[in-house]
């Protein structure tokens, strides 16, 4: 402590004694010496900061920049984040507004009067099955009326109304198990029952034996039958089978027209059709029971 | 090694006092960085180092200034020398005793230098200005510069 202590009193006093000195000779040749080497210690702040002043002088403001920049950048990012938001919605809605001109110019060239409704709930359960359209009888929608899909700039056959609520409707697709319809197929015309399989396939049934049926056929709504209106495209053949040893016709696989899983809108055709008649057809869930029975009649 | 920090640490002093002088002096005031070097190293420092901190540290604010070289070369080794004395007796590492410490050491300091003024230049005196202001200024500045110092002297050994 005391070596400490004289330590630190010879260190005041000569430097004590080395700032008198400097004090009391200041023109002094050892005053000069000592003030050039004294001199060093500024060249950082005044000859590298004056050289690079515009760097060190700017922190401040360079900071505050930043600050605000920073701000700015995340607005930014915020907006950007908004304009893609906004562009993927804007491009869902351009194309929706693509498809919704193709379908309207191709529902000005049908024959059948009808109104569009948008497909508002699937169920997973049933998804070859029935769907929900976002229109009912307050729309002048009935049930038993036909409901078409589009693809291709063409309208297909995609089921019919099932169940008519005043804000709501069920379509019964056609390719439900319990679906069926009366169909022509081209090119001759011949009359045969189209039944849905539960699939994304169709079938085609009670077809002649003798009958030309080749894949690639196509297949419309038959006059005769009660609740389609004629000429609606049902599919095209992709399969023929051969005849069983027991029956006495032939069936087909059919690719639908439509395919029920991308439909997004559909065209209700206003089918006004008598009271019983619509009564007499929709008491079954298609038209097999009518053409069953006539086919059975007709095979007696 | 050490040595080398303990210049480029001076140096740093003085040139970021100068920075802030230049760039941020608030109505003509500034805490004065270099009192708060000088203090800050004298509180660390061992006695010999203390005063020859403070004599170098008051070489440089002499250079900076148009006064006689030497004033505050003296006025700084006597404070630290002060300081010296001073931490023997209380605990000079708590905050509020380097405030307090600040405070009458700028007061004290000022009114040495302006003695020193008076015999080798004749009546110089300070602004009022600067000192009132100042040494609340260097109060707030130098627990800042001391944590600083510490954190350096225990990362670098040196001081």
């Amino acid at each position: 402590m005391s070596r400490e202590k004289d330590a630190a009193n010879y260190a005041i006093v000569f430097f004590a004694v080395l700032s008198v000195l400097l004090l009391l000779f200041p023109a002094s040749k050892a005053a000069h010496t000592a003030r050039i080497a004294a001199s060093y210690s500024l060249y950082p702040s005044l000859h590298l900061g004056a050289r690079y002043g515009y760097f060190v002088r700017n922190v401040p403001s360079n900071f505050l920049a930043l600050l605000e920049t920073d701000q700015e950048n995340r607005a930014l990012k915020n907006k950007v984040k908004e304009q893609e938001v906004k562009l993927l919605s804007a491009s869902a809605l351009v194309s929706e507004n693509e498809r919704l001109a193709k379908e309207m110019r191709l529902s000005r060239t049908l024959p059948w009067a009808g109104s569009w409704a948008r497909v508002v709930s699937k169920t997973p359960a049933d998804w070859y099955g029935s769907f929900f359209i976002n229109k009912g009888t307050d729309d002048g929608i009935a049930v038993n009326d036909t409901v078409l899909g589009m693809e291709d700039d063409r309208a297909g056959l995609a089921g019919r109304v099932f169940e008519a609520y005043p804000k709501f409707s069920k379509v019964l697709l056609i390719t439900n198990s319990a679906a069926s319809a009366v169909c022509a197929i081209a090119p001759a015309g011949l009359e045969a029952l189209v039944e849905g399989k539960g699939s994304w396939l169709l079938k085609v049934n009670y077809v002649p034996e003798e009958s030309a049926l080749t894949e690639g056929a196509e297949i419309t709504t038959a006059p005769g039958g009660l609740l389609f209106p004629a000429g609606v495209p049902v599919g095209r053949v992709a399969k023929v089978y051969s005849r069983e040893s027991f029956m006495n016709f032939i069936t087909a696989d059919v690719t639908p027209a439509v395919n029920v899983n991308t439909l997004k809108e559909v065209f209700v055709v206003k089918r006004n059709l008598p009271q019983e008649a619509a009564a007499a057809a929709g008491a079954g869930w298609g038209e097999a029971a009518q053409y069953g029975e006539q086919a059975a009649a007709n095979r007696r | 090694m050490t040595f080398i920090f303990e210049v480029l640490l001076y140096l740093a002093s003085g040139s970021f006092y100068w920075w802030w002088t230049q760039n941020l002096a608030f109505f003509g005031l500034a805490p004065n960085f270099i009192f708060a070097a000088a203090l800050s190293a004298a509180i660390l420092a061992g006695p010999v180092k203390a005063v020859a901190w403070g004599f170098f540290l008051g070489l440089y604010a002499d250079m900076l200034g148009v006064s006689v070289l030497g004033g505050y070369a003296l006025t700084y080794s006597v404070m630290a020398y002060a300081v010296y004395v001073v931490k023997r007796h209380f605990d000079m590492d708590s905050f509020f005793s380097q405030l307090v410490a600040a405070l009458s050491l700028s007061w004290l300091s000022m009114l040495f230098y302006q003695c020193l003024g008076l015999v080798f230049l004749g009546l110089r005196p300070a602004g009022i200005k600067i000192f009132l202001a100042e040494p609340f200024l260097n109060a707030l500045a130098v627990p800042v510069v001391f944590q600083v110092f510490y954190r350096l002297k225990r990362r670098l050994d040196i001081l």
